[in-house]
């Protein structure tokens, strides 16, 4: 068997595991040669490593942003801890996590608590949804992207349960612009699927990053939606220039203003967790996944865990994008952030569906040729 | 810029001013008026409408132990120059009108010189403590606020 | 939601200092504003009169710590009146630099603090590098980066040391491109533009009327500048010209101070000439030893012994980065001042914070403030 992907890697390990317990007690190999215990052996071994890569992956993205942010101002970024400040995020978590995780003294202690776990989880849950290669959720989730998107916009519910909860005027102010702005860029958003929807003909992640390969300028047409989707990300993300609800001139940490320790490292992992997620999505709907284009050599392809690598690459590329941007623009006001949601981005998006939809009907590109056969 | 007090004295007479005592000349200024407290109001006006000294640069007040001495800075952008206005104020109970309806920048001039000389000036908008704490009774600029000795200080928390 | 009180400050990133402004605002809208001051007062108008003329020279430092060397030739311009002393030319000429060197690095550190209310992240650190090199200067005449000490009644502590000038205008020639540089940042960037044009209006018979300064004024279109129109130490003698603009808003108080720059740096370099071909004494001689100078220049001779205190009062006003600012020292006979009164800009030009704030938005107030300069302990002094 090869492995080629992340699945083949846990199925391969639980195998290995059953199989050497098997040879330690011999009187046990016959039942644990049973394949439905293996398969479920590996889905757990699965589940660990895929937490665990996606959270070194955010560790890993927070320090890309830091050393990428310090090119950008002329100075190192983290130098200190590890090889080039490799281990710096490390220390910082360590360091939130000694200390004292404490509560405002009028605060409400429920949602308090529950806001931000439950941020982190549900944010953590995108890549449960999110097929990283292929093999991976191949036919079992058919809406894997309406699910995706559903749990991507659970966040202003819990940032608001939160920052509510807080009982500071700061961090309502923060909250209720997370809301406004979180529910002001859902549309264009969707808007903007719709259009991957059309071209792709399929809700599923895994037929929509195969199509890709089928034609590679499947952004040609998608171009106005991808510009759509990056704005409406970086609003969902809340990064600059749309981070308004956290906005530190005005309103000093917006909705996480109160919290310290753990609970704000909760915060901040999960805002990078839905950063990671968001970009890997970005890439998934319309730079092509975890594949190259077909005219790409066939060795490029085919080393092991490739597609994982080319994934990750491409989604760590997506994001150097968005520090860049941190790095040059400076933050809106609340109702430009808002007018520029629905104002522009809603037509841009209509517009987007349309010309999909004009694709579709032709299926050719001047210059570029027609698209042999579409999926779905 | 040249001293020119009788240049400022022309320009007094001519406005028809009250309660001017003296003009003198004053090194970086045009001149150093000195008026009696009580015609502040009308002179105020004069200085601003007929010699067009329309900038109030600030308000100070000096403790002279047995008078108080308030002096107002104040700049003409026509003619580009300083005058000092300075009036004396008995020491018991220090008071002068304010000068706030003419120069609203006076407002915070004279809440501080009220709070650290305690010139008190009669109708102003808003006399509330600026740089001390509210509730504080001292005037720390009198020669008497000795600066070496600790102070009994009773501070009242404004809660918001 | 209903109207609310929210205090911005004493610890707010807004402030950029120890004050505090409470806002009313209904929602996102500022409804009525007061700030609250005092919680950097030092009482330093108390604590010169108990001090050696020179003494109060610490204190200036300390009043405006992003603009410590305009304080002190302020001061020292005061007191010199007051006493009867006159500096010897070439103190001047070095006192006139550093002002201007002054303006610069405080200019630079508000265009870094600015933009960072605003989002923007990298230009902060340009401008804090930027800012170093002029520190740098600072630190290799006067040997102090923040607080410097440096000037004397009668003149300065010390003369430039050798390579001054060379290194002086290498880090001039380093700025030029610089502000380009910056000004392309925030000039050509749409967001920029959209988030300050309009913003935080004083028209300049509303500034006039609330005693308002410096830049501030002059992006409403007035041309005061006290350094052309009363000209101080050898204002006279160099070639600027006054930076304005037209409308008194955020925009209008940002290209000011990034013309202000590039004045400066014209300054600085017809200062750099003359100094060259100049050389000189920098402190006058025959200065009365109760000025208490901690650090005398070593060597120098004709202290006088003899107490002959001399009597006056000494006005002086200069233009400092953040407006007009003016000292009245008394000496009424004696080894310390009398008393001592300070104008601060920033206090008048935050008095009419009202005017300016109401109306706008929450997210507006970082801008609107930072385009003010507010340098706290001035203010509260």
């Amino acid at each position: 068997m090869a492995i080629t992907t992340l699945w083949d890697v846990a199925y391969f390990m639980a195998t290995a595991l059953l199989g050497l317990v098997g040879r330690i007690i011999p009187p046990l190999a016959a039942p644990l040669g049973n394949v439905d215990l293996i398969w479920g052996l590996a889905a757990l071994v699965f589940g660990a490593i895929l937490l665990a890569a996606s959270m070194i992956n955010t560790i890993m993205l927070i320090w890309f942003e830091r050393k990428m942010l310090g090119r950008f101002m002329d100075r190192r970024g983290a130098m200190h801890v590890g090889y080039a400040g490799l281990l710096q995020n490390f220390a910082d978590g360590l360091k939130l996590f000694r200390k004292n995780t404490f509560k405002p003294r009028d605060a409400d202690g429920l949602g308090f608590y529950a806001g931000p776990t439950a941020y982190l989880v549900t944010s953590l849950l995108m890549f449960g949804v999110l097929p990283v290669s292929t093999g991976w959720s191949d036919g079992s989730l058919p809406l894997s992207m309406l699910l995706a998107l559903v749990i991507f916009s659970f966040a202003p519910l819990f940032i608001f349960i939160s920052a509510w909860s807080s009982n500071n005027k700061y961090s309502l102010i923060g909250g209720m612009r997370s809301a406004a702005q979180m529910i002001a860029y859902e549309v264009p958003i969707l808007l903007a699927v719709v259009a991957v929807v059309v071209v792709s003909g399929s809700f599923d992640l895994n037929t929509i990053v195969n199509e890709q390969r089928n034609f590679w300028f499947w952004t040609l047409p998608l171009t106005l939606a991808m510009i759509v989707f990056v704005t409406g990300m970086l609003a969902e993300m809340e990064r600059i220039p749309f981070d308004l609800p956290e906005a530190e001139a005005e309103l000093v940490e917006g909705w996480n203003t109160e919290y310290g320790g753990m609970l704000f490292a909760y915060f901040m992992l999960a805002d990078y967790v839905r950063a990671l997620a968001g970009s890997i999505l970005i890439v998934l709907l319309f730079l092509g996944g975890w594949t190259l284009p077909s005219y790409v050599p066939a060795a490029l392809t085919s080393f092991p865990l490739a597609g994982i690598f080319w994934l990750m690459l491409k989604t760590y590329l997506v994001f150097g994008v968005f520090v860049w941007i941190r790095a040059a623009l400076p933050r809106v006001r609340t109702d430009q952030l808002l007018r520029i949601g629905w104002m522009r981005l809603i037509p841009l998006s209509l517009a987007s569906v349309v010309i999909a939809a004009a694709f579709v009907l032709v299926k050719c590109v001047p210059v570029l040729g027609c698209v042999p056969s579409m999926g779905g | 810029m040249e001293s020119n007090p009788e240049d400022i004295r022309a320009q007094l007479t001519a406005a028809g001013a009250v309660g001017v005592l003296a003009v003198e000349p004053f090194d970086g200024a045009a001149a150093r008026v000195k008026f009696a407290p009580e015609s502040a109001a009308a002179l105020f006006q004069v200085f601003r409408d007929a010699l067009g000294f329309t900038h109030l640069s600030t308000v100070g007040g000096i403790d002279w132990v047995t008078r108080y001495e308030v002096f107002y800075l104040l700049w003409s952008d026509a003619t580009k120059r300083y005058v000092i206005l300075s009036a004396d104020l008995d020491a018991k109970t220090p008071h002068i009108e304010t000068a706030s309806p003419t120069w609203p920048s006076a407002n915070w001039h004279e809440r501080e010189a009220w709070e650290l000389v305690g010139i008190h000036f009669d109708h102003h908008p808003d006399l509330r403590h600026l740089l001390m704490p509210d509730g504080y009774q001292f005037h720390p600029l009198q020669r008497a606020f000795k600066l070496h000795e600790p102070e009994e200080l009773e501070v009242k928390v404004r809660h918001v | 939601m209903s109207e609310m009180w929210i205090n911005m400050g004493p610890q707010h990133p807004m402030t950029h200092g120890l004050w505090n402004l409470r806002v009313r605002i209904d929602g996102e809208m500022i409804l009525d504003v007061d700030p609250e001051m005092g919680y950097l007062h030092r009482g330093i108008e108390k604590i010169s009169e108990d001090r050696h003329y020179n003494e109060v020279i610490t204190l200036m430092d300390r009043t405006c710590y992003v603009a410590g060397m305009a304080w002190e030739h302020l001061y020292i311009q005061a007191a010199e009146k007051a006493l009867g002393i006159t500096a010897p030319e070439r103190a001047e000429w070095i006192r006139m630099m550093s002002e201007e060197f002054q303006r610069l690095a405080s200019h630079i550190m508000w265009y870094a603090a600015f933009v960072q209310d605003l989002g923007l992240m990298s230009p902060f650190l340009y401008g804090m590098r930027d800012r170093d090199l002029i520190l740098d200067l600072f630190q290799a005449y006067t040997g102090g980066r923040l607080t410097y000490e440096y000037m004397r009644v009668g003149g300065v502590r010390n003369d430039l040391p050798e390579g001054f000038p060379k290194q002086a205008r290498e880090v001039l020639d380093w700025l030029e491109p610089r502000l380009v540089e910056y000004d392309r940042l925030c000039m050509g960037s749409d967001i920029f533009r959209s988030r300050c044009d309009g913003l935080g209006v004083l028209k300049e018979s509303d500034c006039v009327r609330l005693g308002v300064t410096g830049p501030m004024l002059r992006s409403a279109g007035s041309k005061r500048d006290i350094r052309k129109d009363r000209p101080y130490s050898r204002y006279s003698q160099v070639e600027f010209d006054v930076a304005t603009a037209d409308a008194g808003d955020v925009t209008g108080r940002y290209l000011v101070r990034m013309e202000e720059m590039r004045q400066s740096i014209r300054i600085i370099r017809q200062t750099l000439d003359w100094l060259d071909h100049h050389p000189g004494p920098v402190i006058a001689d025959h200065l009365p030893r109760w000025l208490g100078a901690p650090y005398a220049p070593v060597g120098r001779e004709g202290y006088l012994l003899k107490r002959n205190y001399p009597k006056g009062v000494g006005l002086s006003a200069i233009e400092e980065p953040h407006g007009e600012a003016c000292a009245y020292v008394v000496n009424e006979g004696g080894e310390h001042p009398y008393r001592v009164k300070f104008r601060s800009p920033v206090f008048a030009n935050l008095s009419a914070c009202s005017h300016y704030l109401v109306g706008y938005r929450v997210a507006d107030i970082p801008p609107i403030m930072g385009s003010v300069d507010v340098c706290v302990g001035e203010v509260d002094r």
